[in-house]
């Protein structure tokens, strides 16, 4: 690449961006006719644009930029919204049920209750059982009762409180 | 700044979506040549274009009007374009071989088709583009892609005529350097 002259060396480049005055631009019109480094250098200017401009133009005429927009809008809304646990925390503080100075005690007295009927739950000895028919006599003791679960009659004798017989 | 373009950014700084669509539709054809010509990467640029209209979105509260509304965004597109730049500089899939002559990652021959000439140029001027400095880089993309005078470059980067000259001046020359045999080439396309 060879170097403008030095009598316009500093007016080519703002010519070439057509920032000069009329009367600069007349003094470059007038030197390039006759100089072969000023127009290759003019020349390197044009074709370092062309090599930087066209291929965007080029890559805007084919952008679908609707499309675009549908990405910046879905952005916004994005950044609108707030994460999952603000969203429960604004709508326990908005809802007087759950407002904190109701669902605190709530909360609390629904457990002792479920605490107490678990402790307190009277448990069946025989669980699913119902006992049919129970005789007592000096020697033997009988009952029968139905197991519903298993669908089975047990007929339980026995002889006093440590030796025991069972049968079915 | 005229009057509509006034009342487009007072409705967008109160948060209404629908002036930011009005000020996209002016716009975004402008944002994406800048984005474009530095990333040189569809792809990349449509992620430039997004990310500065959501940015614009947030931040314009910040925006006083003291200077020319175009600039202040031509400056957001810039900084996030130059940012993009170097993060993919890194993960870039085209490569130079030892003796500096690009070659596409995938190993297909060079052929003299005009597609593989255009991806071949492209690389290349994406690799020049990546030794200027910053400065050098943004003043070259105003003028050249955007065509914007060099009072409208020096507002939008913050500095005076004299430097964007300057900055125009040396990357342009180290740009002719790099792709002297590209723009003989590509000059005339």
């Amino acid at each position: 690449m060879k170097d403008p002259c030095p009598s316009v060396s500093k007016l080519l480049e703002k010519y070439f961006d057509r920032e000069v005055t009329e009367e600069e631009r007349s003094l470059v019109e007038a030197h390039l006719p006759g100089c072969p480094n000023c127009q290759e250098a003019l020349n390197m200017m044009t074709g370092l644009r062309d090599v930087l401009k066209n291929p965007v133009e080029e890559a805007v005429e084919k952008e679908d930029f609707p499309w675009v927009w549908q990405k910046i809008e879905r952005g916004i809304r994005l950044a609108e919204k707030p994460p999952w646990w603000e969203s429960i925390r604004s709508w326990l503080d908005i809802s007087p049920l759950f407002k904190r100075r109701v669902w605190i005690p709530a909360v609390a007295t629904v457990a002792i209750l479920i605490f107490t009927l678990v402790l307190f739950k009277k448990t069946p000895s025989h669980p699913g059982a119902s006992v049919v028919e129970y005789l007592e006599s000096p020697i033997y003791n009988v009952m029968v009762y139905d197991l519903e679960k298993a669908k089975v009659t047990v007929i339980w004798l026995f002889e006093g409180p440590e030796q025991e017989e069972f049968s079915s | 700044m005229n009057q509509e373009e006034n009342d487009l950014i007072s409705r967008c700084q109160q948060g209404d979506q629908d002036a930011l669509k009005e000020i996209f539709n002016l716009y975004h054809k402008k944002v994406y040549r800048i984005a474009y010509g530095v990333v040189r990467q569809r792809e990349e640029a449509l992620d430039i274009v997004q990310e500065v209209f959501l940015k614009l979105f947030r931040s314009i509260k910040n925006f006083t009007g003291k200077s020319h509304f175009y600039t202040y965004l031509y400056r957001m597109v810039m900084n996030t374009a130059i940012d993009h730049a170097r993060k993919i500089k890194k993960s870039r899939t085209l490569s130079l071989d030892e003796n500096g002559s690009f070659e596409p990652s995938d190993g297909v021959e060079k052929r003299p088709d005009s597609i593989l000439l255009d991806k071949e140029l492209e690389g290349r001027v994406k690799q020049a583009m990546e030794k200027l400095q910053p400065d050098q880089r943004a003043a070259l993309i105003f003028r050249e892609v955007e065509g914007l005078s060099y009072e409208e470059i020096a507002e939008a980067m913050g500095c005076s005529i004299g430097t964007v000259m300057s900055r125009l001046h040396y990357g342009r020359k180290k740009m002719q350097e790099l792709l002297k045999d590209y723009i003989r080439l590509g000059g005339g396309k």
